[in-house]
């Protein structure tokens, strides 16, 4: 069953004057509850697509139903989470401060409670129990997306946007939120849209990969990552995890030329 | 654990207070000490320029003498000071909500900005009289100027990431002013704060000097004519020192509401 249908979305921008089609006839559908990866070079329009969906940026043409709802309403209902690249953290409150900022805007539109997380136990599950009271600048870059990421789940919005939240982590940094974000989404089971540029992420995390191509911006390939839930770190290395590597490096080669 | 990073931060405290008080006193005492040791060893007359110890002494024999005059200087500039920001503080929000009004706007404001105060002090005494009206007004003008241009600037500079954040709660127009925008800003007003309320101090006394009865710039300009010149550099110093403790009071008010922000500490 789908719940949300992307259907003959186009979107263009102005650039030097020229129109330029950044989304070329987008057709996706995406289950309740799963996790979905966006990938492809940069300029595929993945991250447009992911505010197209979450109704902050609007296409001229094609149909986006979320529910049967218009992204617009959703968003007014407040039922986004949205982690940026940046943390979007403010500097002036405290780690805790910046998890309730969800509850103190839009205040008409409340959270559906049942979805809720508790900020103090999600912040605990990604390391951040002894932070609570801390500000921003006492945190390091992997922490500060962290937050953005409890932030996200602790809301209990149905739907959560990610836009590559750990393209400016290190290495090391970015192994091991992956693996804090597999866990409380294992717990939580809200559908995530997921922009990256790292394939083995996008394999281990993901029920379907979307892959893009640039000029203009389209869906190439979609892949089912059929791997066990829930996964753990045994998963990483073995056969079937490879091909899923193999396929999706491929698709992606083929496309860049 | 607790107890040595409190006696750290306590340490650090009583080292901040001895570089932040201590240092400049000194070079204050030592300046005192030399001007002294000129003005008595070169035989310096009293009416080019009286030794310190000679300034104090009138400072402190006559105080009652002076401070009245502090007040009414005090109340000047304070007044001017408040009228001036809060205004400039609406033209802040108004600006950098709309690029059109800021193009209507800014040019009056920089216009008042670059006619010397000077010139225009005579005129509000022509217009408003010899009461505290007219310097209340100049220090207001004057204050205006550096708080407009900050509170626009720190308005706007909103952080891309944090307002696209806010937008994906649905948050309203104000929500964003009062809980990102504002906030955001506030190293922006600060320092536009330092800045404007000594030049608010400097607006009550050119309102006081182009007609006054009473105040600490009358005080200056009274004394030059009969030569008073202990009594003058008195009054010098009380707004040298008025100028200060303000500054340092907007500094204070500052760290409170700072403390996240590094230029805070």
């Amino acid at each position: 069953m789908s719940y949300i249908t992307i259907k003959d979305v186009h979107k263009r921008f102005v650039r030097r004057g020229q129109w330029t089609e950044a989304l070329s006839n987008i057709q996706l559908d995406i289950e309740k509850g799963s996790f979905v990866s966006f990938i492809g070079p940069s300029g595929c329009g993945k991250s447009t697509l992911l505010r197209i969906v979450g109704g902050l940026m609007e296409a001229e043409e094609g149909e986006i139903a979320i529910g049967g709802k218009s992204p617009q309403e959703l968003l007014k209902a407040k039922q986004f989470g949205f982690v940026p690249q940046s943390p979007a953290l403010f500097p002036w409150r405290t780690v805790l401060q910046n998890m309730n900022i969800p509850f103190e805007v839009n205040r008409q539109k409340v959270f559906n409670s049942e979805e809720q997380g508790d900020p103090i136990s999600l912040l605990k599950a990604v390391g951040l129990g002894d932070f609570v009271h801390a500000y921003p600048k006492e945190l390091s870059g992997g922490m500060k997306q962290r937050v953005g990421i409890a932030r996200a789940f602790a809301t209990g919005a149905p739907i959560l946007l990610m836009d590559e939240p750990f393209s400016a982590l290190d290495e090391i940094t970015k192994e091991v939120l992956m693996h804090q974000l597999k866990q409380i989404w294992e717990e939580h089971k809200k559908t995530v849209l997921f922009v990256t540029h790292n394939i083995h992420e996008a394999v281990y995390l993901s029920d379907k990969v979307v892959v893009m191509s640039a000029r203009p911006g389209r869906v190439s390939r979609v892949i089912d990552i059929n791997l066990e839930r829930p996964r753990d770190e045994a998963v990483i290395g073995t056969p079937i995890f490879n091909d899923y590597i193999t396929e999706l490096r491929e698709s992606l080669r083929e496309r860049w030329g | 654990m607790e107890k040595s990073t409190e006696t750290v931060t306590w340490g650090v405290r009583v080292r901040n207070a001895t570089g932040s008080v201590m240092l400049p006193l000194m070079t204050f005492v030592i300046l005192f000490a030399a001007w002294e040791l000129i003005v008595r060893f070169m035989d310096v007359q009293a009416v080019i320029l009286p030794a310190p110890s000679v300034i104090f002494a009138e400072l402190f024999t006559s105080f009652s003498f002076y401070l009245p005059h502090i007040g009414v200087t005090f109340y000047e500039a304070m007044v001017g000071f408040v009228i001036g920001t809060v205004l400039a503080l609406i033209g802040g929000v108004v600006m950098s909500q709309s690029r059109l009004l800021e193009r209507m706007l800014l040019p009056v404001a920089v216009l008042a900005h670059v006619t010397p105060i000077v010139v225009i002090a005579p005129l509000f005494m022509i217009w408003f009289g010899f009461g505290t009206f007219p310097k209340i007004l100049v220090a207001a003008i004057i204050s205006f100027f550096p708080m407009l241009i900050n509170s626009t600037t720190g308005f706007r500079s909103v952080d891309e990431s944090n307002l696209e954040y806010m937008r994906s709660l649905h948050a309203s127009r104000w929500e964003i002013f009062f809980k990102l925008s504002l906030p955001g800003s506030l190293p922006f007003l600060f320092s536009a704060a330092r800045t404007c309320i000594s030049m608010s101090v400097i607006g009550a006394v050119v309102g006081e000097m182009s007609g006054a009865s009473k105040g600490l710039g009358n005080v200056v300009m009274v004394s030059a004519n009969y030569l008073q010149m202990d009594r003058m550099f008195a009054a010098i110093f009380l707004l040298a020192l008025m100028g200060i403790l303000l500054t340092n009071a907007v500094r204070v008010v500052e760290k409170r509401f700072l403390a996240w922000h590094s230029s805070g500490h």
